[in-house]
């Protein structure tokens, strides 16, 4: 008896954690995804409205975009607090504070990096250009995700069962 | 005074040393200037200083606080907000307006595309000019431009740094409010955000309740604009000179608009070589020309001539 009940915990236990797995691989695309409309927003903030960056970022921090909010309004924060510091350090530590809590990956986490070092450095039309490519990039990066995703996360919920069954069929 | 907008924009380290200076010379401060590696100066009551690492005042620049490169990256952190994109247009004319009214002049090294200037890269010097708004300071010279309720169009004339832009917004303000006369609208066409001083178009200085400023717009367009829209009574336009102000102006007061305006020079026979001024000055567009000085401070009245450049007033001072 105590033996089927240590069975079927172990196996809800494996198929959780399968299916943690799996919604963290379909989490990522989506979150990529929200990255992009955010600095969509930022284009036109930099673009049309011409507001400064602090501003810019903590208006997008105010807007529906789940876990990206934070992002944004974690950069404005450290904008404005630290002294005149250089931005990219700013911004490294927002993003870098920020990524773990994050379905994604190191891959997209360079690419936004890289964007970050130009990020206020230049006259509006560079800006804009910068913008333009990194959102390029991260749908290659979401791209990628997405197939990632088809391939694996199927895979990864049906392991976590059969992990579990494997573990009771040895353990029995 | 309120200082607080000037600490905001400067990085800890320098403003710390602003911040423990003498209650005398922050309340007459002028220009804080910083140069990279150079000594660290500050402008109060007309004399110069360079700040010692002790925070001593010394007239002698050895020994004195050098602000460092960082800083000088942080400073312009600070400035600009970390966006040198939403600064476009003011790294080209090369100078900042802050809130408060308050103006920070830029130089380092110069971008220019097809000839003209695009903008200031690798910025190394800062001029902090804190901007004062002395309120009554025009009410001396009202009764001269004021007749029987006519306002007489008014030329000022005078080297800089001798309150030329203080004593126009004054009159802006007087006339707003309707002192010494009834009280008229009046536009302000603030091409270098001097007279309003204004941060994203919300005017920083008292310039009285019946005021419109165009912000940053150019002199000429900016007085068309403003006829055309907002039906000035009186319009205030700082540093004329050029051609297309010349017809602006002509525009103007021909279609019953009055106006104060200012011209950089220290004498009426100087202003009147330059060639579009003479003109106007000719024309007889101005009924009141005055020159101001530093004589006995900042705001001194020289002299007040009529529009036929005829001597009516000498020598008063205003503050």
């Amino acid at each position: 008896m105590l033996k089927l009940i240590g069975s079927i915990l172990l196996l809800l236990a494996t198929t959780g954690i399968g299916f943690v797995f799996a919604g963290k691989l379909a989490a990522r695309p989506k979150q990529i995804r929200r990255l992009i409309h955010a600095l969509a927003i930022l284009e036109t903030e930099i673009g049309y409205g011409s507001r400064n960056l602090a501003t810019a970022c903590s208006h997008i921090g105010k807007r529906n975009l789940e876990n990206i909010s934070e992002l944004f309004h974690q950069m404005s924060l450290r904008l404005t607090t630290m002294d005149g510091a250089a931005t990219y350090e700013c911004l490294k530590l927002a993003v870098q504070d920020w990524w773990p809590t994050t379905a994604m990956k190191s891959s997209e986490k360079e690419v936004f990096l890289q964007f970050c070092k130009t990020l206020g450095k230049s006259d509006r039309h560079d800006q804009l250009a910068h913008l333009a490519l990194v959102k390029q990039n991260l749908q290659v990066e979401e791209q990628k995700a997405r197939e990632e995703q088809i391939q694996y996360e199927k895979m990864v919920r049906t392991l976590g069962v059969l992990t579990g069954a494997l573990l009771i069929i040895l353990l029995y | 005074m309120d200082l607080k907008p000037i600490y905001q924009v400067l990085p800890l380290s320098i403003r710390n040393r602003i911040q423990s200076l003498p209650r005398t010379i922050l309340s007459g401060l002028e220009e804080v200037r910083i140069r990279q590696d150079r000594p660290l100066e500050v402008i109060a009551a007309g004399k110069t200083w360079f700040v010692s690492s002790n925070q001593q005042l010394k007239l002698d620049p050895r020994d004195s606080v050098l602000p460092t490169r960082e800083e000088c990256h942080k400073l312009l952190n600070l400035i600009s907000n970390h966006s040198l994109y939403a600064l476009e247009e003011e790294l080209r004319l090369g100078y900042i307006t802050v809130e408060g009214g308050h103006r920070i002049g830029l130089a380092g090294k110069v971008v220019t595309e097809g000839g003209k200037v695009r903008h200031v890269r690798d910025v190394t010097a800062f001029n902090i000019r804190i901007a004062r708004q002395i309120k009554g300071v025009g009410k001396a010279l009202l009764s001269s431009i004021v007749d029987q309720d006519r306002i007489k169009n008014l030329l000022i004339v005078s080297p800089p740094g001798c309150g030329k832009t203080t004593l126009l917004r004054d009159l802006a303000r007087l006339v707003s409010i309707g002192e010494g006369c009834s009280a008229r609208k009046v536009g302000i066409v603030d091409e270098r955000s001097e007279i309003a001083g204004c941060v994203a178009g919300v005017p920083q200085h008292d310039i009285g309740p019946r005021t419109d400023v165009l912000d940053a717009c150019p002199k000429a367009e900016g007085m068309m604009m403003l006829i055309r829209s907002m039906s000035p009574e009186v319009l205030v336009v700082d540093e004329i000179g050029r051609r297309e102000d010349a017809d602006a102006i002509h525009e103007a007061i021909y279609a019953g608009v009055h106006l104060f305006t200012t011209a950089h020079g220290s004498s009426i026979q100087e202003v009147r070589k330059r060639p579009i001024l003479r003109e106007l000055i000719e024309e007889e567009v101005f009924e009141r020309i005055v020159v101001l000085s530093r004589r006995s401070g900042p705001g001194t009245i020289e002299a007040v001539y009529d529009g036929k450049c005829q001597l009516i007033r000498s020598t008063t001072c205003l503050s």
